[in-house]
């Protein structure tokens, strides 16, 4: 199965990006938010790939950043400051939490690279002026690549890597849309595998397998079985898929998610138009929002609250990294809509590692409970 | 000029006599619940040991959580401080001190006198300190002073969050649950410890020679975590328990 390469990915992380760097001979850079005009970087050339969490205990930040910072943003900085992305030729960050930021910062002071963007995106993407200001935001951030790479970024080479990065945003989307049947043909950690794989590979070679994917999937016979409880996952950066995987060995199927390494990474896609950047911008300021930037109406919740609606979902885990202050402003709220929708919901904070053994007495009552109401 | 160090702490009082920078005696009693008379008591019996009586000691410097309960010492001296000046003493190529007690893990950067450059304590959080292990050995039915060598057979590496002790407890009967060997829930239970020690001694900053003192030091499974943690060599001292006392006698001695 093709599913199986984009483990293979997510878990060898490291040894693509240098075989690919190795292939090609070209550049790779790490960027810390899916707020990263990706486009940008690609059409130049640059390989993108996101720096995710290695769950593995570390003792190393607390010189530069707090405890008190979340585990993702502590996971983050730890593998820098071990060396473990040193074939990294370049870092960025699109500006969206304090805790990352400052993680980046630290990275960027500690872990040398020649290339290294802090890029400030709108921290109100409500705002009217939201767009003007990414679109000169992403012109800054275009000009500083050809600066670093010392050679232009083609119009036409940003129309293929829009192109490549809408095909790749369709693709996931149809896989996604495979999810509503039941039982649906993959499991919710295999599709977020294919989102995180998508982070951290090529995109168009990443289409080709996205393509194998949605052949194989209609003869899959291993899949999930029907008649689970479907759930939906929902929350911050989370790419703990193991946790994923012990969920579903319960008797439930994630069916879908609105997660920061899942949907709201490609739901929406670039509408061209002549001035690529603003296109561009206005494609990360049109997408789901991250709660750090969903404010002062929350339109994070009208893609949640049609996601339930359209993959019928009977409950909901809300999923968050610890000390993620932004999700966890929304999540009264969002209790309270899930609620009144008729979707139960289940609260867990995600450490570095995931205490398993603590989730399993929740998740299990959880999903009791639910079997319950569906019975 | 003879000398007297008193390190009160939560779990055992500790005295050291010395003179002219030699160990006359050396002494260790529980302190319980009253401090003071655990002080006390540990001074006699150390001076019994020496062959002294208290008016032969010039000086006596109390430290340790509960250094104001003796009521017999000129003057106190911070754990810190006295950690630092008895590492030195004892090693003076130390710079990293770090000092594992019953209820507080510390990191202490010191100069080549033993003076404090910079500090760190482990912070409302007992998964950083002896009592924790313990605690942990409880859980599991094992003799403290086995878990050491017990960890050390230990054939996989199991992570343990270890940021908050109670946490970490149910952690480790989740393990018990799953039938986990007793061996690794060890070492898991010992890397825990030391990640959080060693996290605290990173923020003051990892020099050579790294000294690692207190009652835990005698943990050969604490020791091995802390040193994979480090990924440096870590020297302990014979009496790893007793640097706090001595630290203050030489302080008294100065």
């Amino acid at each position: 199965m093709t599913l199986d390469r984009a483990k293979e990915i997510v878990t060898n992380r490291h040894d693509y990006a240098r075989e690919w760097k190795k292939k090609t001979g070209s550049k790779v850079m790490g960027y810390f938010c899916t707020y990263v005009p990706e486009e940008i970087v690609y059409a130049a050339g640059v390989l993108p790939i996101r720096v995710i969490g290695s769950h593995e205990a570390q003792s190393y930040t607390e010189p530069h950043i707090y405890t008190m910072f979340c585990p993702f943003s502590r996971d983050v900085l730890a593998q820098g400051l071990r060396g473990k992305y040193d074939y990294l030729d370049g870092i960025m960050i699109g500006h969206s939490c304090l805790h990352l930021r400052q993680a980046f910062g630290a990275w960027m002071t500690n872990v040398p690279a020649s290339f290294s963007y802090y890029m400030y995106t709108p921290a109100k993407i409500q705002s009217p002026h939201a767009k003007e200001m990414m679109l000169a935001e992403t012109t800054e951030f275009k000009k500083a690549v050809e600066n670093w790479l010392g050679r232009p970024i083609t119009d036409d080479a940003l129309d293929k890597s829009i192109e490549v990065y809408n095909t790749n945003r369709r693709l996931l989307k149809q896989i996604y849309e495979l999810r509503k049947a039941d039982p649906p043909p993959l499991f919710g950690s295999e599709a977020i595998e294919l989102v995180l794989s998508s982070q951290l590979s090529d995109k168009a070679e990443h289409n080709k397998l996205l393509e194998s994917v949605l052949k194989e999937l209609p003869q899959r016979r291993n899949g999930p079985q029907g008649g689970n409880i479907r759930l939906m996952i929902i929350g911050s950066e989370d790419d703990d898929t193991n946790f994923l995987r012990y969920v579903e060995g319960l008797g439930a199927t994630i069916v879908a998610d609105e997660h920061c390494t899942g949907s709201r990474y490609f739901w929406n896609e670039t509408v061209p138009e002549k001035d690529r950047l603003r296109a561009i911008g206005n494609r990360y300021m049109n997408r789901p929002p991250c709660p750090t930037k969903d404010w002062e109406s929350r339109r994070r919740f009208v893609h949640i609250m049609n996601m339930a609606k359209e993959y019928n979902i009977q409950g909901a885990i809300l999923v968050q990294q610890k000390f993620c202050d932004p999700h966890e402003f929304d999540i009264p709220p969002l209790k309270a809509l899930l609620e009144k929708n008729g979707i139960p919901s289940l609260f867990l904070e995600f450490d570095i590692t995931v205490p398993i053994g603590q989730f399993r007495t929740r998740v299990e009552a959880f999903l009791e409970m639910l079997q319950l109401e569906v019975v | 000029m003879i000398t007297a160090g008193i390190d009160v702490g939560s779990k055992t009082v500790k005295v050291v006599i010395l003179q002219d920078g030699k160990i006359l005696a050396r002494s260790l009693v529980l302190t319980g619940f009253e401090q003071g008379k655990a002080a006390e008591e540990a001074f006699a019996l150390a001076l019994k040991q020496a062959g002294l009586s208290a008016k032969d000691i010039q000086k006596v410097v109390a430290t340790g959580a509960g250094r104001t309960s003796v009521s017999f010492a000129t003057e106190s001296v911070s754990d810190v401080a006295a950690d630092a000046r008895g590492a030195v003493f004892i090693n003076p190529n130390a710079r990293t001190v770090i000092d594992v007690g019953a209820e507080e893990g510390r990191g202490i950067s010191t100069d080549t006198r033993g003076k404090v450059i910079d500090f760190a304590v482990n912070e409302r959080c007992a998964a950083g300190a002896g009592t924790f292990t313990e605690a942990m050995s409880r859980a599991i039915e094992v003799k403290l002073e086995d878990m050491g060598e017990l960890s050390l057979k230990s054939t996989q590496e199991i992570p343990l969050n270890a940021q908050c002790a109670v946490f970490a407890e149910s952690e480790v009967v989740s393990l018990v649950h799953a039938k986990t060997s007793k061996e690794d829930i060890a070492r898991a239970i010992h890397d825990g410890i030391s990640n959080r020690i060693a996290a605290m001694a990173r923020r003051v900053g990892v020099q050579n020679d790294i000294v690692l003192i207190g009652g835990v030091a005698r943990n050969k499974g604490f020791v091995a975590s802390l040193k994979r943690q480090l990924e440096a060599d870590i020297k302990i001292p014979d009496e790893p328990e007793y640097v706090g006392a001595l630290g203050a006698a030489v302080i008294a001695a100065s």
